[in-house]
């Protein structure tokens, strides 16, 4: 089962959605988490059964998995943590419009916006009745450690460690340097830092391997450049939801680094595709 | 919120006479400084927030305990405030918003099981008045690196603001003009300053104070347009040795307004006590507060209520007119609308190692309502002269021993002790089978 990373990125998700809903006191509806999924889940299949269909047969980039309904789930899970909503009309539109990124926004057959996030960031713009808690975990050490844990095991499992690793530490110095400057004490420091968001952000959406650049080193830079954006949004002009708005801005620019380093796209090793090996061998 | 039929609505207490047995402590948001060495009391702090966009207007109650002239408050704001941005408000307000939003204990009285009968009342309950007081001291020396940014009068204030490039240069400024600075002042004071934020100056003109006929300070209300949300809770916790408290009334035209730098945790609530908690509600809710804040492991805040003004279920006070709203601060009312005003009270329980950095706020759209309920159920005491009489005692009693369990959960009270205090009802014992063939 674990050789197909997202269901590891499947379990952990929903653990967390459990643990955070069960132990954190969050203010998520259940109906609006089945809402989510069922958009998300919905929006794939019909785009997909768009796709197949004599109008879009020109597309030949896209070459249709079976098994895209677990990026669907993945994305469900990442806006039921992320994105609340007083009616379940929003979450449908963030979930809709997540999904429809992935085939909308497209260039050579890569498609650049993080899914979850790019739903957040509608949902933030274009309705109402959206918002992101930031404080919603809290600054529990054990909870800090459970996220390492099983971001590093995804992590270690797509290779793409070094994404999260970069903004972190990115982060982490800049903002070791503000508290110096400004003469804060140290506590002030780890408490803006051990800030469980920040870590389910960086572990869990910054690195959706399908969506970053390809290549390590244009990982590093983007990395970088996402942990600045964030730093300047947080500080200059007091953006709460500063992660997400860093990643979105700096989503295209993926395109840009994969022109210049290029590096073959990361896919999901999946069981299915073995399958159709062996069947088509024995045709 | 549970809607009964023929529910007896009734008598509501107000919580913040918690804020009578806060240990004495500085001022939350900026210090209360001393001309001499004036003993300080500083009870908990209530501060009311109106927030949309980028516009807040931060009310805050002034509840100093001591010789009115040795007053003196420190603010660092965001911007610099001209006269216009300060008002002296009422305290009669925040009493308001305070019996409005309290948590409140509502009772229901059981209706004879034998029959039917429709009741119901609705009464409200006072609050707790707060104290306050105000001393003074203003002085500006532009070779310490402060500036005098303005300099005015309000009420019975003078106020000054302040901006300075270091906080050596500010700290000496605000001695040499008589304020009394706690040790190490300094170094909290740069943080702000490297923010550039500046420093509001409050002290009491004592002309004016004998003059108003006032018995105590009035709130300092002051407007501003930034898009820094947030309250410096820091400065206050210079020389407080033990726990603070603070009461924020954040006050939005879109919903729950929420810390994002500290979790949330909302009080127990909606949970069924004895009823002898009535007589014994004040210290009911602070055991109930002070557990749960120890079982959060006292690094949270506490949402206590979260309402649409428009309305309550039940009542703890009278809705806030739009006339007392304006006074609190809210300052998009449309005079043909209904006022939309959400109210979020948060209650924060900090010391210096449990919340080290100020308050960060947000507005969300959240408008889920939550409030602090606990319900007493009396059971009902006349002539009970049927066959279901006997089930319904039996029924009240395994009540009471939940309420007492409850009690027990909530307050960490050594449920002996409770037991002791509960008016059991008689139950006649009879053997199981008799309910069942019932003879």
């Amino acid at each position: 089962m674990l050789s197909d990373a997202r269901n590891a990125q499947i379990v952990f998700l929903s653990t967390f959605l459990i643990l955070g809903i069960s132990t954190r006191d969050w203010t998520i509806q259940p109906q609006l988490i089945g809402v989510v999924v069922c958009s998300c889940l919905l929006t794939q299949w019909i785009i997909t059964l768009l796709q197949q269909s004599s109008l879009w047969q020109d597309w030949e980039q896209y070459s249709i998995s079976r098994s895209s309904w677990k990026s669907a789930l993945i994305t469900a899970l990442g806006l039921c943590l992320l994105l609340r909503a007083n009616s379940w009309t929003t979450m449908v539109f963030a979930g809709g419009c997540a999904i429809a990124s992935k085939f909308l926004f497209r260039y050579h057959g890569k498609h650049f916006f993080n899914p979850a996030n790019f739903g957040i960031i509608f949902a933030l713009t274009f309705t109402s009745d959206a918002w992101v808690s930031p404080g919603q975990w809290g600054t529990d050490w054990w909870y800090i450690l459970f996220f390492l844990g099983t971001g590093g095991m995804i992590l270690k499992q797509v290779g793409r460690w070094e994404t999260s690793a970069t903004f972190l530490a990115n982060y982490a110095i800049l903002e070791a340097i503000r508290n110096a400057w400004l003469g804060w004490s140290w506590d002030v420091y780890t408490h803006q830092l051990m800030s469980g968001s920040l870590l389910v952000f960086a572990l869990f959406m910054l690195t959706d391997p399908r969506s970053i650049p390809n290549a390590r080193l244009s990982r590093i830079i983007w990395a970088v450049s996402i942990a600045w954006v964030t730093f300047i949004l947080q500080h200059q002009f007091f953006i709460s939801s500063a992660l997400f708005w860093a990643l979105f801005l700096l989503s295209p620019f993926t395109l840009i680094l994969d022109k210049i380093w290029s590096s073959p796209r990361f896919t999901w090793h999946s069981i299915p595709v073995i399958k159709s090996r062996i069947k088509s061998s024995q045709v | 919120m549970l809607k009964i039929p023929r529910i007896f609505i009734s008598v509501l207490l107000a919580i913040t006479v918690i804020a009578l047995c806060s240990p004495p402590a500085w001022a939350f948001c900026g210090f209360y400084v001393a001309k001499a060495d004036a003993s300080l009391y500083n009870q908990a702090s209530q501060v009311i927030i109106a927030r949309s966009g980028n516009r807040t207007v931060l009310t805050m109650a002034n509840d100093y305990k001591g010789d009115v002239k040795d007053f003196a408050l420190v603010v660092p704001v965001p911007v610099v405030l001209s006269e216009e941005q300060v008002q002296v408000g009422e305290a009669k307000i925040i009493e308001r918003i305070d019996a409005f939003s309290a948590p409140r204990l509502v009772e229901y009285f059981d209706q004879n099981p034998c029959m039917t009968l429709p009741r119901g009342t609705t009464r409200g309950a006072a609050d707790m008045a707060m104290e306050s007081a105000v001393p003074e001291v203003v002085q500006a020396d532009r070779a310490l690196g402060v500036t005098v940014e303005s300099r005015f009068n309000v009420g019975e204030y003078n106020i000054v603001i302040l901006s300075a490039t270091e906080s050596d240069g500010l700290e000496t400024w605000l001695v040499q003009n008589g304020y009394q600075i706690p040790s190490g002042a300094s170094a909290l004071l740069q943080p702000y300053i490297r923010q550039n934020l500046k420093f509001f100056v409050a002290k009491v003109n004592l002309a004016e104070f004998n003059q108003s006929g006032f018995q105590s300070l009035r709130p300092l209300m002051i407007a501003y347009e930034s898009s820094q949300f947030m309250l410096p809770i820091r400065l206050g916790m210079m020389n407080a040795s033990g726990e603070q408290d603070l009461i924020v009334y954040l006050l939005s035209n879109q919903g729950q307004i929420e810390l994002t730098n500290y979790r949330t945790v909302q009080v127990p609530s909606n949970v069924d006590i004895p009823e002898f908690v009535q007589n014994k509600f004040i210290e009911f809710y602070k055991a109930l507060f002070q557990t749960a804040y120890e079982r959060e492991q006292k690094k949270v805040a506490f949402l206590e209520y979260a309402w649409d003004m428009q309305n309550c279920d039940p009542c703890a006070a009278d809705p806030l007119t739009p006339e007392e709203l304006k006074q609190a601060g809210v300052f998009w009312l449309n005079s043909q609308q209904f006022p939309n005003v959400f109210i979020s009270r948060i209650h924060i329980r900090y010391t210096r190692n449990t919340f080290p950095e100020d308050l960060q706020f947000q507005e969300t759209a959240n408008r889920q309502l939550f409030q602090g309920r606990y319900v007493i159920n009396h059971p009902y005491q006349g002539e009970m002269t049927c066959d279901a009489a006997n089930t319904y005692k039996q029924s009240v009693r395994q009540r009471q021993e939940q309420e007492i369990q409850n009690l027990a959960r909530l307050t960490n009270w050594e449920i002996n002790a409770i037991r002791r205090e509960v008016e059991f009802v008689n139950v006649e014992p009879q053997p199981w089978w008799r309910q069942l063939w019932d003879q």
